[in-house]
């Protein structure tokens, strides 16, 4: 039985962790964009490819894995910053908000997914994993990246939730998303809160990328098949909620874990996305509620 | 005097006429030079129109955006692959796709329409995944190969038979066939139950008040359009010859919303051209680069931001406007 623990249960709970830690990330950024923008945004995947792609090309030209970690966001947040001015805010007060921002980053998905292609062909390129070896703990063997990826990630998550729950501009944030006109008479310059939490989600989907690239490897449709689990975890936590997107994470990713021990885990996704399903059926809400409102 | 939307729904069935002649045309010279590509090519944009037809009705008439509809196309084309390799019979095939679409479809509507808005589009998208993935990864049903081997089936007409290996014989056929889900769609969309469909799309909260059930309104809406995109996925099989678990991924519904959105949302014919133009586009750039998404998802893109109304936003208002003249004249 001990055995078992130590062999099988906690390694895959580890792992399991160490997913969970890296698509928390990428539904962070998703959800505090619905949160304030009340927008949807389906080139969220490829923005998390496109961060691992930057890792990827910079990584080639000599730059260190510590260096990238921290150019590869900065790099991304005036993209994100463009593409909500230039492109969203185009459509933002049109009709039916939720349905053409949600096809409007559909489309600029489509276009980002084949300029990788473009520029990277379609094989997967593997990084070097920046930490090598493997650490114990308690008899358990993980590789020392992957805790270093956890660690961080944690760090990361709580730096988030402290930035928007505890400084001035956090402050900003959940005003404009509560109300957006009386935030803006109390001289919170909203367009500006708006652009700069799409491009900071953006850039937080950049880190995400840059952070897996040596555990998942880089292809073009990377996001893809991540972003369907990152929006699964946004929807059961809650859309726009912070709290909800970290528990969710971690709650569906151990699911996912430990189901793969005794099914098949080709399986385990059926699991998830049925847990998504009964959740927008039952409390489409969520379990937390959004940015602002609670 | 006609009302606008009634003249409106005229317009669309003259340019579906137009694109029925212009199909025939095209058929009549296809036949002539012994083509098979462009022709198999054709059928299939029209089969893909079919999928759009129900993508528009949810989202064009009901405001319903379905990120899922997949899930009922793909469905209709396993099905009718399946009936086909046990019994090949054209008509018991459509007839089981449209029970099944029925059936299912209901089912999918109950859970669907529990929510609303952007839940609606994510939950739509959740259900085909889940679908999707449960059939990728079945041995029964092929897994990620899909099922080959659906057999060449001669389509009985009554007094004629047509093989399904006739490209121009199943062209038309499959022309009949969207045309009359077309018809049906614009029918029930002309009649009082879809003018309370629009009012829906106007204005959700008034619609009760005026002692309707919003509830079951969409329901009938998610039904019809799952019925339309299962009978149009049962002909994909006889035109390919397999069906594989691409047709019920993300792919699948994302390009009949591209397909309803380039075309024009909310005027049914839109879809028609719009799956035309898809497809002509598709295999236009594609014989210059592979990297076709690149152009169609910036035109996409230039659509929604440009051109909310689509290509029939250029055509159909004009002609509904001198419709209606005429008949008041």
């Amino acid at each position: 039985m001990l055995d078992y623990i130590t062999f099988v249960l906690a390694p895959q709970m580890l792992t399991g962790l160490a997913l969970g830690i890296a698509v928390i990330l990428v539904a962070l950024g998703l959800t505090i964009i619905f949160g304030l923008l009340d927008v949807i945004n389906m080139a969220h995947g490829e923005f998390y490819a496109l961060g691992a792609f930057l890792a990827l090309a910079l990584g080639w030209i000599g730059v260190p894995f510590w260096l990238l970690l921290v150019l590869v966001p900065l790099l991304m947040l005036p993209l994100g910053y463009v593409v909500e001015r230039a492109l969203i805010q185009r459509v933002f007060h049109g009709g039916d908000r939720h349905v053409t921002t949600l096809l409007l980053t559909f489309g600029l998905g489509l276009v980002l997914e084949d300029v990788f292609k473009l520029i990277f062909g379609p094989n997967p390129y593997r990084p070097e994993t920046p930490i090598s070896g493997a650490v114990e703990f308690a008899g358990i063997f993980l590789p020392t990246y992957r805790v270093f990826l956890i660690v961080i990630g944690a760090a990361i998550i709580a730096a988030v939730a402290l930035a928007v729950y505890r400084t001035r501009l956090g402050a900003m944030v959940r005003a404009a998303a509560f109300d957006r006109n009386m935030a803006a008479s109390l001289g919170v310059p909203v367009t500006w809160v708006y652009a700069g939490a799409f491009a900071f989600g953006v850039a937080l989907a950049g880190l995400a990328g840059v952070l897996l690239a040596p555990i998942y490897s880089v292809f073009p449709t990377m996001g893809r098949d991540f972003i369907l689990l990152a929006f699964t975890v946004v929807i059961v936590g809650g859309m726009g909620s912070i709290a909800g997107a970290v528990v969710a994470g971690l709650f569906l990713t151990q699911v996912q874990a430990i189901a793969s021990l005794y099914i098949s885990p080709v399986w385990t996704d059926p699991i998830v996305f049925g847990i998504m399903v009964a959740m927008l059926m039952l409390r489409p809400q969520g379990l937390f509620g959004r940015i602002g409102h609670a | 005097m006609p009302d606008a939307l009634t003249s409106a729904m005229r317009a669309s069935h003259l340019l579906v006429a137009l694109l029925v002649v212009a199909g025939l045309v095209f058929a009549a010279l296809g036949a002539a030079a012994g083509d098979t590509f462009y022709l198999r090519l054709a059928t299939e944009a029209l089969i893909f129109a079919g999928l759009a037809i129900s993508v528009d009705i949810l989202l064009g008439y009901t405001g319903l955006l379905s990120l899922g509809q997949a899930l009922y196309f793909g469905m209709g084309a396993y099905l009718s692959a399946l009936v086909l390799m046990a019994v090949p019979s054209f008509w018991l095939a459509l007839a089981v796709a449209l029970v099944a679409g029925l059936v299912v479809g209901l089912i999918g509507g109950v859970i669907a329409n529990r929510v609303r808005g952007v839940y609606f589009a994510l939950i739509t998208f959740g259900m085909a995944q889940v679908a999707a993935k449960v059939v990728y990864n079945t041995r029964a049903l092929g897994a990620s190969d899909g099922l080959i081997g659906v057999p060449i089936l001669d389509i009985q007409l009554g007094v004629a038979s047509v093989s399904s290996a006739s490209p121009v014989g199943l062209f038309l056929i499959v022309l009949t066939i969207i045309v009359l889900l077309y018809a049906l769609a614009a029918y029930v969309l002309d009649t009082p139950f879809g003018r309370l469909l629009i009012a829906l799309r106007a204005n959700e909260r008034r619609v009760p008040f005026l002692g309707y059930n919003t509830v079951s309104l969409r329901l009938a809406a998610y039904v019809l359009a799952a019925v339309i995109a299962t009978v149009s996925g049962a002909l994909y099989p006889m035109l390919r010859g397999f069906v594989s678990p691409e047709l019920l991924f993300f792919a699948t519904s994302g390009n009949a919303v591209i397909m309803v959105v380039l075309g024009g949302v909310g005027t049914l014919v839109g879809a028609l051209y719009g799956s035309v133009l898809l497809t002509v586009l598709k295999s236009v750039i594609g014989t210059w680069t592979e990297h076709h998404l690149i152009v169609i998802g910036l035109l996409f893109m230039g659509a929604v931001i440009f051109l909310p109304r689509g290509l029939m936003g250029f055509v159909r208002p004009a002609l509904a406007r001198r419709l209606a003249a005429k008949v008041g004249a």
